[in-house]
């Protein structure tokens, strides 16, 4: 009776429903409107005026400034250079973890890799700020030990940008990594092992490819993130940085257009989710394969 | 394929030291900035600099004489309470009806649930600027506690499917086989189960809200703004002690709520989410 009675469908199914209509109008619908706003001149209800248009996606096309075009690339090639550079910091870090056999030591690399996660975008980008200025933490030190003659241009900077933002954004990856890593056999290593082959060559035809999955779901992750930032590049990157997500906010705050900034908003979607499919396409497949080995 | 690395099988392991001696680094890298901040909370000079020339509270003082920051922090704490409760109890409801509702589609409604943890956040705050601008209700403060449950939900899901994977259910199948109603078995047995997994992910709420920035960038008003709003706009114009005194207090409250956490259901766990 009770196995019975918990397969039937449940009343329990209607306990998605303030998650329903929270999503629906929060979410979905403030998508909706941001993507109709941008085919609009201006505000359609305060404005009788406002008429039905591309012109937005026109401007960000025909880019006679010369400015957004640019922005897009930077966005990605900042994007990019964080996600590489968090996959190779993050990888050691969660093969540790993973690989853990102290409970003890596995909390503590655990609270310190949890710990900046829990501090704030904000505070953490502050941090880099005072290490990374011209009378930085570093700069002062490469200066008193007579290293460098002048401040290095640590910020203000595509470096810096980079810098912080992969000290924001590794976290994600140790954790993705260390579930996957966690889960691959260990015996498949060991038999690897005593088979002759070495430890080096052993990580990279048995524990690397396996780890794969993880790669890519961390390496997705950091870059979906890291192109949406918006704090870290405009207070590291000064003038010499200007990301989609920065342009947004100056067509709203400064230019007050918000049409403008809704189809600069739906071009960065897109890109978003150009990402997240073929992350998707290429997960399966990878998983596929594996699936028949 | 063979690089320049570890030779095996020595007395002196020179692989597995360059291996310890990379994660310690790496260890330093994700620590140094935070321990840093400390010290620029408590050096009295008025300009960050470096060597620090002494102990002092001064910026706690600034910072907690002016209404500006108090202010601020204030509104976060009663935004990152509110998206606590209602991320928690909607959130821990949405998980359970994943799980047991036999939904139709629960394939696609798990990732679309999950859909603001991928999508850029400040294209959240975008969206919801743009239709509350377009329904006309200004930026009230329900309106931005409402954008913050929805970035939070996903935490909240995570946290609570995880522990209801790992669920055995035949606890309840006992339960029910005992005599006990299914609502008696729900509040009794289902509940107190998934209570670590709701309330972990009710602490990730809490500390997503009370860091959020993009989704608060457009929904705050001037002089309505919350502390990482307030933080970003004085960290333009002026970098002094008062910003890392006012980050110590975030991260003293981070820290609390992560022994919280270890308290509730132990960190391990978080590694399988």
């Amino acid at each position: 009776m009770t196995a019975v009675s918990i397969r039937r469908p449940s009343p329990i199914a209607w306990l998605i429903a303030p998650a329903a209509l929270l999503f629906v109008l929060f979410f979905v619908l403030p998508f909706g409107v941001m993507a109709a706003l941008s085919f609009f001149s201006a505000n359609p209800i305060s404005n009788p005026n406002a008429f039905l248009t591309t012109r937005h996606y026109e401007r960000f096309i025909d880019d006679t400034a010369g400015i957004f075009h640019d922005a897009l690339w930077a966005t990605l090639r900042i994007g990019l250079v964080t996600t590489v550079v968090a996959l190779l910091i993050g990888y050691p870090l969660a093969h540790w973890m993973a690989r853990m056999h102290s409970r003890l030591g596995h909390a503590l690399v655990l609270i310190a890799v949890i710990a900046p996660m829990l501090t704030g975008i904000v505070v953490r980008t502050f941090a880099w700020m005072t290490l990374l200025q011209d009378r930085g933490v570093i700069n002062t030190l490469l200066l008193q030990w007579g290293l460098i003659g002048s401040p290095l241009p640590l910020m203000y900077n595509e470096f810096g940008t980079v810098v912080a933002l992969v000290h924001i954004y590794v976290p994600f990856m140790v954790l993705t990594l260390t579930g996957v890593i966690g889960r691959i056999d260990e015996r498949l290593e060991q038999a690897a092992r005593s088979l002759g082959a070495g430890r080096v060559r052993t990580f990279l035809e048995v524990t690397l490819p396996l780890s794969l999955p993880g790669i890519l779901a961390g390496s997705l992750l950091v870059f979906a993130l890291s192109i949406s930032a918006y704090v870290t590049p405009s207070l590291m990157g000064g003038t010499d940085v200007l990301t989609l997500p920065m342009l947004i906010a100056q067509q709203v705050s400064t230019s007050f257009n918000p049409s403008f900034a809704g189809a600069l908003g739906v071009i960065l979607l897109l890109v978003s989710l150009t990402i997240v499919v073929a992350y998707n396409r290429i997960l399966a497949r990878v998983s596929g394969e594996q699936g028949m080995a | 394929m063979r690089t320049s690395a570890a030779p095996n099988r020595r007395p002196f392991d020179l692989g597995r030291a360059a291996y310890l001696g990379v994660n310690g680094l790496l260890l330093v890298f994700l620590l140094a900035p935070i321990a840093i901040v400390l010290v620029f909370a408590l050096n009295p000079t008025p300009y960050i600099s470096f060597p620090p020339v002494g102990v002092s509270l001064r910026w706690f003082d600034k910072f907690f004489s002016s209404p500006d920051f108090t202010n601020a922090l204030a509104l976060s704490l009663w935004v990152a309470a509110c998206t606590l409760v209602l991320s928690v109890t909607i959130g821990g409801a949405c998980a359970l009806a994943l799980v047991r509702g036999n939904l139709p589609g629960r394939a696609f409604l798990t990732p679309f649930f999950m859909s603001p943890l991928m999508l850029p956040a400040i294209l959240t705050g975008l969206a919801l600027f743009q239709a509350y601008l377009l329904a006309g209700i200004g930026r009230p403060v329900w309106g931005l506690i409402l954008g913050h449950t929805v970035v939070a939900v996903p935490y909240v899901l995570r946290t609570t499917l995880a522990v209801l994977h790992n669920f055995d259910r035949r606890i309840e199948e006992a339960a029910a086989v005992l005599g006990a109603s299914p609502t008696r078995v729900f509040f009794e047995v289902t509940l107190p189960l998934i209570r670590p997994g709701v309330f972990a992910g009710g602490v990730f709420a809490f500390i997503v809200s009370f860091d959020q920035f993009p989704v608060s960038l457009f929904l705050v008003v001037p002089k309505g703004e919350t502390l990482p709003v307030v933080l970003f706009n004085y960290m333009k114009f002026d970098l002094d002690g008062a910003i890392a005194a006012a980050s110590m207090v975030s991260i003293l409250l981070a820290l609390a709520v992560v022994l919280a956490l270890e308290r509730l259901i132990g960190l391990r766990a978080y590694v399988k989410l």
